[in-house]
């Protein structure tokens, strides 16, 4: 489902943020990326996004080698490719429903399809009672799950998570996990890039870490530190 | 596809009213540019009809007799023909004399109703090789039978024909600087439209909308400017056409050769609305170029 074949990233000023990078996920696992700050999570996270190109290197996503992937193809590669951030990046201006709606509206998606697809949506993250509400009349665990909504309303074949919790209290951190973990086991990819060690230890899933830009630990059943199951 | 237009003019409207002091700017300077530009254009054929007679350098017109032979025409012909001082000549037969005049006479339908081709006379219209000449020629084809009179064109309309083609370049460079400005404009609204819409744009591109998806909307906007503008301009360009034919329909005035035909003013509106819908939409497109960038 996601591949890195000897991917390399350098940045301008020769700052290596990614070298040798070889990384293969398979449909339907789970993944934490972990490592600490400037070890080339983010630049990770912005390859498959096509945000960033690679140096040298292949990057596949959902079979389709995204290295060389023309201008007018990202939008195919972003619809299978749902994204949260730890800012949310919800529209403050749209209530909860008009934000997940939005994502399937931009797309082209029919009406009768947004309003059937949208309260679904809202259920499976438990916020079909405030979709009237605005989001910042949401607590951030609430407004994390609707940004998780907006990034599975469209169904993708795998979802990004950068740092989903790094704002969120441990109580809210439960329920996006929940959530994010309902989803996976439904069939989607997930690649969530963390720093909460908590998280990784209570979930015992896939663990890659990462230090100055080259893979150290990718274990299958890992923890944060050291001592998971090779 | 009804839920998608709806959608583009919703986006549309409400960032042409979010914006709504620069979309004014941006719509009177496309109108006024426009405006001088539709303006000069209409004056342009307005004195390309009053001094049709004398374009292209044309200083001399030999008229012969109406009853002059078809010798007699010839022999005019191949005197032209080897004449030194003569750079270039054309013939106006009978009906050709016919078609000008019904045109110079156009608000005189009874005289018009009662001419017949035969009653005029041929000539030919001389473009000397330099205007010095212009006596010479005069006088030797005075003389040759079977010509009536070799007539020189007023030097009044000589000079109205070079203000005009000087004013003509002024102020189609006027316009083209104000036309400058005007797109400049709407590439400033645009960009702070984009600007004021950056969430919106961010969230789009992250759920994979398509680049179009994305960019009609700011399109719809620089084009709307574009034609308002350009629809001001041609309500200017509409009011100097009816304002041409009120100020200047004396019969004997000295522009009674002058017109404009509703083919003109139609002809000048189509280009200004042209013009109108290219500044908005190249606009647009200048104004996104460099967010769109992924």
């Amino acid at each position: 489902m996601l591949r890195f074949e000897n991917v390399e990233k350098i940045y301008k000023g020769d700052v290596a943020a990614l070298s040798d990078v070889n990384v293969d996920v398979q449909k339907g696992e789970f993944i934490f990326l972990v490592g600490p700050s400037g070890s080339g999570k983010s630049t990770f996270l912005k390859l498959l996004l096509h945000e960033e190109q690679p140096t040298s290197g292949r990057i596949i996503v959902a079979g389709r080698d995204i290295t060389r992937l023309s201008h007018w193809k990202l939008p195919q590669l972003r619809r299978n490719v749902g994204t949260i951030f730890q800012d949310f990046k919800l529209l403050p201006s749209k209530t909860v429903y008009e934000n997940v709606a939005f994502a399937m509206e931009v797309i082209g998606r029919p009406k009768h399809v947004v309003q059937s697809q949208v309260p679904q949506v809202l259920e499976l993250v438990g916020l079909e009672s405030k979709s009237d509400r605005f989001p910042n009349e949401l607590s951030g665990g609430e407004q994390q799950r609707v940004s998780i909504a907006r990034a599975f309303v469209n169904r993708p074949l795998i979802l990004l998570a950068d740092e989903p919790t790094g704002n969120l209290d441990p109580a809210n951190t439960v329920g996006v996990m929940r959530i994010l973990d309902s989803i996976n086991k439904a069939g989607t990819t997930v690649c969530m890039a963390t720093h909460d060690g908590r998280i990784v230890d209570a979930m015992r899933r896939r663990v890659v870490e990462l230090d100055h830009g080259r893979v150290v630990r990718d274990e299958v059943r890992g923890l944060y530190g050291e001592g998971g199951e090779q | 596809m009804w839920g998608r237009i709806k959608y583009f003019g919703r986006e549309t409207v409400i960032s042409l009213r979010r914006n709504l002091l620069m979309t004014i700017a941006g719509v009177i300077t496309v109108a006024v540019s426009l405006a001088l530009f539709g303006g000069i254009l209409l004056l342009s054929r307005w004195v390309d009809h009053g001094t049709e007679r004398i374009k292209g350098g044309v200083r001399l017109e030999v008229f012969m007799n109406v009853e002059a032979t078809d010798g007699q025409i010839a022999d005019v012909r191949s005197s032209l023909n080897t004449d030194p001082d003569v750079k270039s000549f054309r013939f106006f037969d009978k009906q050709d004399a016919l078609a000008e005049f019904k045109r110079i006479f156009r608000k005189d339908p009874d005289l018009v109703k009662n001419i017949t081709a035969d009653a005029l006379p041929t000539s030919y219209r001389i473009v000397p090789e330099t205007a010095e000449k212009t006596s010479n020629i005069q006088n030797r084809f005075e003389v040759l039978p079977g010509v009536d009179d070799v007539a020189t064109p007023e030097e009044a309309l000589r000079g109205l024909l070079d203000a005009t083609n000087t004013a003509r370049i002024i102020f189609i460079g006027l316009s083209l600087i104000l036309l400058m400005s005007s797109l400049f404009l709407i590439v400033n609204t645009i960009r702070l439209a984009t600007f004021a819409r950056r969430r919106e744009i961010e969230v789009m591109k992250l759920v994979g909308a398509s680049n179009w998806f994305i960019r009609v909307p700011f399109m719809a906007e620089g084009l709307i400017q574009g034609l308002i503008g350009a629809g001001l301009a041609v309500a200017v360009v509409v009011a100097l056409k009816v304002g041409f034919d009120r100020w200047f329909n004396s019969p004997n005035g000295f522009f009674r050769e002058f017109y404009l035909t509703t083919a003109d003013a139609v002809t000048v509106s189509i280009y200004v609305f042209v013009l109108g819908i290219v500044i908005g939409l190249i606009g647009a497109i200048i104004g996104l170029r460099r967010f769109l960038r992924v």
